[in-house]
């Protein structure tokens, strides 16, 4: 109870209660006015009903429809002495709800019209860095774990180097490492997730069909077998369709938001007082600072 | 692996194929031992890579998320997830250390909405001449159809949009916007994109009992009902059946991933129901079999055990959050013993005995919770929990959480964290049913690689092998796991394996923690150093601990070294106090070496002294999901 007595919420609706009351009594107006109707229409009842079949994938009983009614009575007088109060004023969370749905109002705009082949065609060749496949690499690894060789490290992968070169089975040498000694096909963010981001760019320098290194990762080093690198490429549009059409819808849907927000900034003249301290800056048509 | 008849006849059809009489067919797979193949690589039914993700990320979809200031929405946060480079909610550029293999989006879920339908036509729509009009240049495509939505978005600008457009009627709701984005962006078998919203249950003022609730499902499916929100119930019981009804109109499949119940104030894992009943195996039966998953690290402090319940455990102590519930009304005494998942863990146990069904026989996940739509938890990388929290000098002594004199800071807050999948390919269904058998880990960050297997005929020798799922799978079953009745004679083994992240830091050590129940029904737990690194130089005291691994942290610059710890570890332990008429439980739990907090990269790259109260460095980890022995 104590809890409860401590609740803002409460001292606003008590608040409230005595400025309405004291309101009503001096304007000697009736308490209730046309304006102080509520009325539940046949139709918002059955979409209330609607509502909870949608959730709960059943009709409601007659109790719970009643609950439901209850309950929509309850919201809709509190909302509405809530704006008399002028509790939605300078509510963060509902201006930025507001914002949020004229935002999806634009984007809603945009989603009425599909990109065509040409467009979609335009944008990929416009946008080749978006798309490019990476290198591809197939290679086989063989692992050196520095904290078990110590001093020897560079001696024994110099040895272990001419064995591989002269033709030794890979399998069993070196260090154990839970990774696959063969990698076929790995493109480069695969290389860079598994074995850091130094040893993917060195890898693609290496020469293809000898053993090389020490190649060092973010385990030990490593000796590579390059067998095959497949260069960056740039795809048919058949072949991204999809993302090529999602990236560009995307780059559609926050312009759509961008000039938004011009048109209606053009409806307003924006002044900003600031503070004396504050360095003299001003807001450009489109919001940014300058 | 017994081959099956429908095999056989498969080998012998394709047999004939090739050589056109059956008198020649060639060997027959009996002869290889126990029907493996000899390509090592085929009839791998078995996952072979751990997908990354996050189950828990707001966007500004989210009232609270928007109110902090996060602008970015939930197409954002999954060009992020993916990699890609974007501009934070505070106009920084931002961009992950690594891509997720998959993200779920789980906003909390309150619905209201906007327009659409013109495309289709809609008659109510089209009795308005201006939309008809449009309908039918939209019908034409290209060039007409670019003119109209320029049109409509100068009119919108203007006021002047009609008003059909804007009628409530017409209004498609946000969960079915959520929807088509998030199946715009699932790729399968590049990256995996989940339907999924936050129910954010908060009963007595703060008490969170949120749950992530993860479809398995596409739009047409998840489109089918309207997600469950707390204006209609509060009590988990509800949304459990909620769920049920889903999948029962839907034909699709759902779980659910608790978090937080260090914020519960005693309700995560309370043994009395949620209106204070006993509880019973109807109640035990329906959690268990919709809350697969518990998410035991995010940036709201750590789930998995509290340091007063195991003062035995000097790891416990990671990343605490015990002040209150998440309004920080104060614990009273005794909550702690039902909001950590190790406690839970145990009780399950007790109450499996009682009850009949383990109401909390979850495995484990890692999750952000951030509220910016970003994902980004790396340590030298984070963006923080809200959008007023992201890189800015001196953030660490802001406020995260602050009620009547109550406050929790900002430094308080970990860069945490991530789930691992075990699953055969990147796609929603094997993904979902990975998580749905428990074949998951959560880490505090670091993308540690891990494997745990249990059964009873482990040897020494199975820790040399380089890819231990071989015989992890062959001999014994995965982490999330069932043992039963042990042969006589014979003590569970484990074999436990775990590779460092290539970007973070080395490993100290697993450990394996055991829970069990004894015969009067007490629980207990007990844990094991079972591998550690520098292994040449570090071994178990007489006090029975395992000697620290050192520390290598450059505060000023927030750079470490990883000369101590190895890169890897791999071991097969045996249970020594195995008593095998009792119900257990045995998880992994692998440390990093200490490596530079978050609040230590600001301090070094803004320039500016954090509190001593602020932890310098951190020993990043990873918990698996257990695996259970039953008699």
């Amino acid at each position: 109870m104590r809890r409860l007595l401590q609740e803002p919420l409460l001292h606003f609706l008590l608040l409230g209660t005595l400025i309405f009351g004291f309101y009503g009594v001096l304007s000697g107006e009736d308490a209730k006015s046309e304006n102080d109707a509520v009325v539940v229409s046949a139709g918002q009842v059955e979409s209330l009903a609607a509502n909870f079949t949608k959730l709960w994938q059943r009709a409601p009983s007659e109790q719970e429809l009643k609950g439901l009614v209850d309950q929509y009575v309850k919201e809709e007088i509190l909302s509405r002495e809530a704006v008399k109060l002028g509790l939605d004023q300078n509510d963060t969370v509902i201006r930025r709800r507001l914002q949020q749905k004229m935002e999806f109002v634009a984007e809603g705009l945009v989603a009425v019209s599909r990109p065509d082949d040409d467009e979609l065609a335009a944008y990929l060749s416009a946008h080749p860095e978006k798309f490019a496949r990476e290198p591809r690499f197939s290679f086989r690894q063989v692992f050196l774990d520095p904290g078990k060789q110590g001093a020897a490290l560079a001696e024994v992968t110099a040895d272990l180097r001419r064995q591989l070169r002269d033709g030794a089975d890979p399998a069993g040498l070196g260090d154990g490492l839970m990774l696959p000694a063969a990698f076929a096909d790995a493109s480069r963010t695969d290389v860079a997730n598994t074995f850091g981001k130094a040893f993917a760019s060195q890898l693609g320098s290496l020469q293809e069909g000898s053993w090389s290194g020490p190649v060092a990762s973010g385990y030990g080093v490593h000796l590579v077998f390059l067998e095959r690198k497949q260069a960056a490429s740039l795809p048919q549009l058949a072949e991204v369709r999809d993302e090529v059409e999602r990236s560009l819808m995307a780059e559609r849907r926050s312009r759509a938001n961008a000039d938004l927000l011009d048109g209606l900034l053009s409806k307003y003249d924006v002044r900003v007082d600031w503070p004396q301290a504050a360095p003299a800056i001003e807001i450009s048509r489109n919001g940014e600072q300058q | 692996m017994k081959l099956t008849p429908v095999a056989l006849a498969v080998a012998c059809c394709s047999a004939a194929v090739v050589t056109t009489t059956f008198a020649q067919s060639p060997v027959k797979p009996a002869q290889f031992p126990e029907g493996r193949p000899y390509s090592p690589y085929a009839n791998r039914g078995f996952p072979t890579q751990v997908y990354w993700g996050d189950e828990h990320l707001h966007t500004a979809w989210s009232g609270d998320a928007a109110a902090s200031g996060t602008t970015l929405g939930p197409e954002e946060a999954l060009r992020f997830a993916r990699g890609e480079q974007v501009t934070s909610n505070s106009g920084q550029p931002v961009k992950l250390g690594r891509a997720l293999d998959w993200l779920s989006i789980t906003d909390h879920s309150d619905a209201l909405g906007v327009v659409s339908g013109i495309i289709s036509g809609d008659p109510e729509l089209l009795k308005d001449p201006k939309i008809k009009e449009w309908h039918e240049k939209m019908q034409q495509g290209g060039a007409a159809a670019t003119a109209v939505m320029s049109e409509m978005i100068s009119m919108q600008s203007n006021g002047t949009l009609p008003k059909a457009m804007t009628d409530p009627e017409f209004l498609q709701t946000v969960w079915e916007r959520h929807t088509a984005i998030v199946d715009r962006y699932n790729d399968p078998g590049k990256f995996t994109a989940f339907i999924a919203y936050e129910w954010s249950s908060n009963p007595g003022g703060g008490d969170n009992l949120h749950r992530n609730v993860i479809y398995r499902d596409d739009k047409s499916r998840a489109d089918q009902a309207t997600p469950m929100t707390t204006f209609d119930s509060n009590n988990p019981e509800k949304l459990w059946e909620w769920m049920a009804a889903y999948e029962e109109k839907t034909g699709g499949r759902m779980l659910a991933i608790p978090h937080n119940g260090n914020l519960s104030n005693g309700r995560m894992f309370s043994l009395k129901t949620f209106e204070g009943k006993e509880l019973t195996k109807a109640w035990a039966d329906a959690r268990a079999k919709w809350e697969p998953l518990y998410e035991i690290t995010q940036p709201k402090g750590t789930g998995e055990q509290h340091p007063t319940l195991s003062p035995n455990d000097e790891f416990a102590g990671f990343e605490i959050w015990d002040k209150g519930n998440l309004n920080l009304l104060p614990k009273k005494e005794g909550m702690i013993a039902t909001e950590y998942a190790r406690e839970a863990l145990k009780n399950g146990l007790m109450l499996e005995e009682k009850l009949g069904t383990n109401p909390f026989k979850f495995g484990i996940a890692g999750g952000t919770d951030m509220h910016t739509g970003l994902t980004a938890d790396e340590e030298n990388n984070f963006f923080g929990k809200y959008g007023t929290s992201e890189p800015k000098g001196e953030r660490w002594n802001d406020d995260a959480l602050s009620f009547e004199g109550r406050v929790v800071k900002d430094w308080e807050m970990g860069a945490s964290g991530r789930t691992g999948v075990w699953a055969t390919e990147n796609t929603r269904e094997a993904l979902w049913d990975a998580m749905a058998r428990k074949e998951t880990y959560g880490t505090t960050g670091p993308l540690i690689t891990v494997r745990f297997f249990g059964g009873f005929d482990f040897t020494a020798d199975d820790a040399l092998s380089r890819e231990p799922a071989n015989i992890g799978y062959a001999k014994g079953v995965p982490m999330g796991g069932d043992l039963q009745r042990a042969p006589e004679g014979k003590a569970p083994s484990f074999l436990v394996g775990a590779r460092k992240d290539p970007m973070y830091g080395n490993l100290d050590r697993i450990q394996i923690i055991k829970g069990w129940v004894d015969d009067k029904g007490d629980t207990h737990e007990k844990i094991y150093d079972v591998v550690w690194g520098d292994a040449d130089s570090r071994s178990i005291g007489d006090d029975g601990k395992l000697a620290p691994v050192g520390n290598t942290v450059d505060a000023a610059n927030a750079t470490w070294t990883n000369t101590i710890g190895d890169p890897e570890l791999i071991t097969v332990w045996t249970d020594p106090d195995f008593d095998p008429s009792l119900r257990a439980f045995y998880y992994a739990r692998v440390l990093e070496i200490p490596t530079p907090r978050w609040t230590t990269y600001d301090a070094a790259r803004f320039g500016i002294t954090v509190g001593p109260e602020v932890p310098v460095s951190i020993q990043e980890r990873a918990y698996t999901s257990p695996i259970w022995y039953t008699p």
